[in-house]
């Protein structure tokens, strides 16, 4: 009988992702010859909500373009509001801010942990990450008085002072994870099964990865050293102490062993953070009220490493009290058409959800 | 392809086993209950002792998911617009905003959060007088 590719649609339900996405893809036997991304079943219109509210009003729209690391996105609205209303706000705020943004990037990593390590059948493993992912959303519950949507990070500082004993409890967590770690790299890391899956598979091209605009673990993983807390500080990351870890073998296991080494390096962050914070300064700098809070006709780009790479934000004020227009550029759009695409053709249908999870994309933050 | 034994990679992931012996680490509810965090934004409640009825809730909410629904008794005599909020759980996302705006403070979410009815006029809720 002769070889017939047939054409089956990959999602958009499967659990090579954390949202809706579809892969359709043309098979010639278990082998796939091409990949065409569909995605829509997320479209939700925020950078439009965004320009019928005032600036209070948008802040609780944008942490929710990105279910599973929301922080950077409040991040860099914040940030892009003080730019345009000049608004500086205090070391302390910074720290806290820097603070959350760590807790959230290992909360992240964690859950992606638990995604890739179940897209090739360890269930287990996701069971222990999503475990510790949660000690992370309880202490964010504390703080912020939500486990997954903080909506904390607010233009002029953060909303809430911190708990009282909450550093404590952060240093008691940080402790509890790093011991976690050697378990992680036993049962999933260093796993025989991983490695052979993992290793020449998804393998991305080093010359295109920069002239593409990948970010994050992608590039990292074929050791371009890239990352925005060093290449355009913010926050406080500039008088903080960490490396950057890369890999090269370009392949999914070096972008999850980027990971790996992420994970580390924001818990030395974290310690750090801890001892450096000023014990005093106001959380929050005074701003006018909600609909006197105006922007000048002016506008900013601002970047923020998320825990998958480089996340941007454009905005752009008329002088009123509503934003203009506002552009999100996340890590996800190129990862998931101009790269997927591209990987996925000549690999085993059985290794696409773990080709896409090691890429980190996330559909919401697609579509917006 | 070639053939290669990790010996240690294979042997490793057993350490897994050991953990079969730990206490679990779900609880069994609703006969346990997860213990909620002080500050947490849950169901909101208003003082209608202090609340002026100044709609500055309604105004903020980017949902509108407030409305003001005017009241006959126990209102504060400050209140001049007579009304107090009504909050649309089917709209409201817990931002907290409008307790944020609230000149008086006398709107405030509290820890409790959970919700349930069969009929969905109960979600237009109001918050009890705390």
């Amino acid at each position: 009988m002769e070889n017939r590719v047939i054409k089956i649609y990959h999602g958009p339900q499967h659990p090579g992702i954390t949202g809706n996405m579809s892969l359709e893809l043309d098979l010639l036997g278990e082998t796939i010859k091409g990949a065409r991304t569909h995605v829509g079943y997320l479209h939700r219109g925020f950078e439009k909500l965004v320009e019928r509210r005032t600036i209070i009003q948008a802040f609780t729209i944008v942490c929710r373009i990105c279910v599973p690391e929301p922080d950077p996105n409040e991040e860099n609205f914040a940030r892009a509001i003080e730019t345009l209303a000049g608004i500086e706000i205090s070391d302390r705020a910074k720290y806290i801010r820097t603070m959350v943004l760590e807790m959230a990037r290992v909360a992240s990593l964690l859950l992606w942990i638990g995604g890739q390590s179940g897209s090739i059948g360890l269930g287990t493993v996701g069971q222990w990450s999503l475990f510790d992912r949660d000690l992370i959303l309880d202490l964010f519950e504390e703080l912020t008085g939500g486990r997954v949507y903080h909506m904390y990070i607010y233009p002029g500082g953060v909303r809430r002072e911190l708990p009282d004993g909450f550093l404590d409890k952060l240093f008691e967590l940080l402790d509890y994870l790093e011991d976690r770690l050697p378990l992680y790299d036993k049962v999933f890391f260093e796993n025989a099964t991983f490695k052979k899956r993992a290793i020449g598979v998804g393998v991305v091209n080093r010359d295109e990865a920069l002239k593409n605009g990948y970010v994050g673990q992608v590039l990292r993983g074929c050791g371009i050293k890239r990352d925005t807390r060093r290449d355009n500080p913010y926050l406080v990351y500039e008088d903080l102490d960490f490396e950057i870890p890369t890999f090269n073998g370009c392949d999914v296991y070096a972008r999850a062993m980027v990971r790996r080494g992420e994970i580390r390096e924001s818990i030395k962050i974290l310690r750090q953070i801890i001892e450096k914070m000023p014990k005093d300064g106001k959380i929050m700098q005074k701003i006018p009220k909600h609909r006197r809070f105006k922007i000048p006709k002016d506008d900013t780009f601002v970047s923020t490493e998320s825990a998958r790479g480089e996340y941007s934000y454009y905005i752009a004020g008329d002088g009123s009290e509503k934003i203009r227009r506002m552009q999100v550029k996340g890590a996800s759009l190129i990862h998931g058409f101009t790269l997927l695409e591209k990987l996925l053709i000549d690999e085993e249908l059985s290794n696409v959800a773990m080709i896409m999870n090691s890429l980190g994309i996330c559909p919401p933050e697609i579509e917006r | 392809m070639k053939f290669s034994l990790d010996i240690k990679g294979s042997i490793t992931p057993f350490v897994a086993v050991g953990r079969v012996f730990e206490e679990p680490k779900t609880i069994c509810y609703p006969f346990e209950k997860k213990e909620i965090a002080k500050g947490y934004r849950g169901f909101h409640t208003n003082s209608l002792d202090k609340c002026i009825g100044c709609a500055n809730c309604q105004d903020v909410c980017m949902n509108d998911a407030i409305d003001m629904i005017p009241i006959k008794e126990d209102r504060n005599p400050k209140n001049s617009s007579g009304c107090i909020p009504r909050i649309d759980y089917g709209r409201c996302c817990w931002c907290s905003l409008c307790t944020d705006v609230c000149p008086p403070s006398s709107l405030k979410l509290e820890e409790d959060c959970i919700w349930a009815s069969d009929d969905s006029n109960n979600f237009l809720y109001m918050p009890k007088d705390k």
